[in-house]
């Protein structure tokens, strides 16, 4: 047996704490406070709702394994989240070992919610600790909770814990350690959950409040300060406005510098290779493959970790649920829910992890809608593609005496993305023939200070996610389109660049036959193709697609003026109407097909982008033709 | 019966009133994409008869969605989901 098999026997063998509690209760901060980065996350088998475990160990050197289940309001079960809850706890769920002591985390501030779940998983009849959650808070607001006397109410060990403060998990670990050992024990059915009448559950919950705790003054609570301000009709969209205003300008302004040392350092790593290597097949790979075109997407990463920044901020601090809330009537008027605001704003830096977030939409069909529009939000990948072909056509001046024009270009371009956005989920809902009425019932949570540790751990998430693709698909497709685009060779006395002799030299032509009515070149077509794998690649394979066509000394060139002297004006404003719908990256046809458990989303997704894509080239080009651009 | 009269749904209670929950009456299955039991869940989230609830906020265009306090929870609701529980305003 290896050493990794035996280590992993022995962890199965620690007993399995699972971490519950309403959403919002400060569970999530609790889990990573407690295991750290040692966390293995993956999905629940066969959906796709996110499992995290993690392990610790007490100072008295017990180990554990620890579960952090989807949050729910009830073991009753009404979203899909719930029903993971609610079977992983009762031990229900095949392959998941049942938890040997379940941690009910409840937030202080709000008993009067969070403990009716408390008397419901009680009523499954297993090892269970209540975990007082922001007692810190609770004790700024005047709140008393009589932790003795409510522990004696519910039967279960009652401990406090501080899940944002160093140390704050500790009296959770002790109240564990004193239960060791555990045996093995099996849950009530869950008809026992439902024996009990919610009314019935509350009169017990408001009977144990007036023994145990002694609410505060909750009039002028800072939340509901803030919130005249934020949700206010006028100011609260004003606010948001502005507030995604800097979020922009911080992605393309902050980012600046890191993405210079990016590309800067990955120049000089290529022609201190080309310097020391002699001319052959390895050197042109390496350079020219691996380099400008890993390169080239590699530098985005600044940008996805700012974005991701301030989402993460926004989210812990509890203001996305406020702009869902603002944005729910605009949202309504296309058929969306308010909580299709997040899954999109994060599909600005790339539609993968908005797909994902789409998870939080309860309404099936709403959440079809947003992970089919998704894509249409501007994704960082297409910011080359933008930036380059901008660069090189549009010129750089004022217009109106304050906005510069080539800002107003990419401003229209992110536009026209939401406006086509909005139509397709107007004509989806349509086409759906969806009820009117839909529950938004979302909660708003009270604000707090985001923590740097929750935002270090989602950060560090991201850059792990993001890297790997570059490392293993984006890698892949450079040295493929790298391959495709260096065979065959060019035979003797060629009179074109080599490349158009090779296999991305023929596929191009080949595909120039489709792509001619819209304006496209034989270079455009072939980096279209590795550009419908994965966005960003597109820039790279075009680099790659001029690096190689031409010789000598204009290999030094950059882009901009190679594209600038060989492309007329109506193919550029055609290669932007292409990007705005940019069918398609695998990648997110991938994540659409593993988030809907179907072949046929990804399939229409693909189709209607490229419809649309098609469509709107060919219009601009025409246009921009007729115009005499 | 001299309560009755003055029971009013949440979607009209203006805006920085207060009342307690009297009352939910189950949505229509028909209202809803997968006929939810719109009820259960509101009483889920608190609002069960007997709780105190406060008017926070109105969206804007339409009085859309509401803001709600229920106990020390704040729920946005839309105005329908409001209007299946029956309240009696102080």
């Amino acid at each position: 047996m290896g050493a990794v098999e035996k280590a992993a026997q022995a962890i199965a063998q620690f007993p399995m704490v699972a971490l519950l509690g309403n959403p919002n209760c400060g569970k999530t901060a609790l889990f990573n406070r407690l295991t750290g980065a040692r966390q293995k996350v993956a999905n629940y088998a066969g959906v796709t709702i996110e499992r995290k475990e993690g392990q610790f160990t007490s100072s008295a050197g017990n180990q554990y394994r620890l579960l952090d289940l989807p949050g729910a309001y009830s073991l009753s079960a009404h979203t899909p989240d719930e029903m993971i809850t609610r079977d992983v706890v009762a031990g229900l769920r095949e392959g998941e070992r049942s938890p040997d002591v379940v941690v009910c985390v409840v937030d202080a501030t709000n008993l009067r919610l969070n403990l009716r779940l408390a008397l419901e998983i009680k009523r499954l009849g297993l090892p269970m600790v209540l975990c007082l959650n922001m007692v810190d808070v609770a004790r700024k607001r005047g709140i008393v909770v009589d932790a003795a006397r409510l522990s004696q109410e519910l039967g279960m060990p009652v401990v406090e814990t501080v899940a944002v403060k160093s140390g704050g998990e500790k009296a959770l670990v002790d109240a564990l350690d004193g239960m060791w050992p555990f045996y093995e024990s099996v849950a009530n059915p869950l008809s026992a959950i439902d024996a009990v009448s919610v009314e019935e559950t509350q009169r017990e919950v408001r009977r144990i409040l007036s023994v145990a705790v002694k609410d505060g003054d909750d009039r002028g609570n800072r939340s509901e300060k803030i919130d005249h301000f934020v949700l206010h009709p006028v100011m609260g969209p004003i606010i948001l406005a502005v507030l995604m205003f800097c979020v922009f300008q911080a992605v393309f302004s902050w980012a600046k510098a890191p993405m210079d040392m990016i590309s800067g350092g990955v120049a000089d790593l290529g022609v201190l290779l080309s310097n020391h290597m002699s001319e052959g097949i390895l050197r042109s790979l390496l350079v020219d493959g691996v380099f400008s075109g890993v390169g080239a997407v590699l530098v985005f990463l600044p940008q996805i970790l700012i974005l991701f920044f301030f989402i993460l901020v926004l989210e812990d601090c509890g203001y996305l649920p406020r702009a869902a809330f603002l944005l729910d009537r605009l949202m309504g008027g296309v058929g969306l829910s308010g909580r299709a605001f997040i899954p999109l704003l994060s599909s600005f830096a790339c539609a993968i992890p908005g797909i994902m977030a789409a998870r939080t939409i309860q309404n099936p069909r709403d959440r079809i809608v947003t992970i089919m529009i998704a894509p249409l939000m501007t994704c960082s990948a297409r910011l080359p593609v933008y930036a380059l072909v901008i660069a090189a056509f549009i010129p750089d001046r004022e217009v109106w005496g304050t906005f510069n024009l080539q800002g107003l270009v990419l401003f229209c371009l992110y536009f026209a993305g939401i406006i086509s956005a909005m139509a397709v989920a107007w004509v989806m809902k349509r086409s759906m023939r969806a009820k009117r009425n839909q529950p938004l019932m979302l909660e708003l949570p009270a604000y707090h200070w985001p923590h740097l540790r929750n935002l270090a751990i989602g950060l560090y998430e991201r850059a792990k996610i993001f890297l790997m693709r570059v490392g293993t698909t984006i890698l892949t497709l450079m040295v493929l389109l790298w391959a495709l685009s260096s065979f065959p060779g060019a035979p003797e006395g060629a009179i074109h660049p080599p490349i158009y002799y090779s296999v991305a030299g023929m596929l191009g032509r080949a595909l120039e036959f489709i792509f001619a009515p819209i304006g496209f070149n034989w270079q455009i077509c072939i980096a279209l193709v590795p550009g419908m794998a994965a966005r960003e690649v597109a820039v790279g394979a075009l680099g790659t697609v001029y690096a190689l066509s031409q010789t000598g000394d204009e290999l030094a060139n950059s882009l901009v003026p190679v594209i600038h002297a060989s492309w007329g004006l109506p193919t550029a404003l055609a290669l932007l109407a292409w990007y705005v719908f940019a069918p398609q990256c695998l990648s997110t046809l991938t994540v659409v097909r593993r988030e809907t458990n179907s072949m046929k989303y990804p399939l229409m997704m693909a189709g209607y982008m490229f419809v649309l894509a098609y469509t709107a080239t060919f219009i601009t080009y025409r246009v921009a033709l007729a115009l005499g651009g | 019966m001299t309560l009755a009269p003055t029971l009013i749904k949440l979607d009209s209670l203006p805006v920085g009133q207060s009342g307690t929950v009297i009352h939910i009456a189950p949505g229509n299955p028909e209202d809803t994409e997968d006929g939810a039991d719109l009820a259960r869940r509101l009483m889920e989230l608190g609002f069960v008869p007997g709780e105190r609830i406060r008017m926070l906020k109105r969206g804007l265009p339409g009085g859309e969605p509401l803001a709600i306090k229920v106990g020390n929870a704040t729920f946005a609701l839309r105005r329908f989901e409001a209007a299946l529980i029956s309240i009696q305003p102080e």
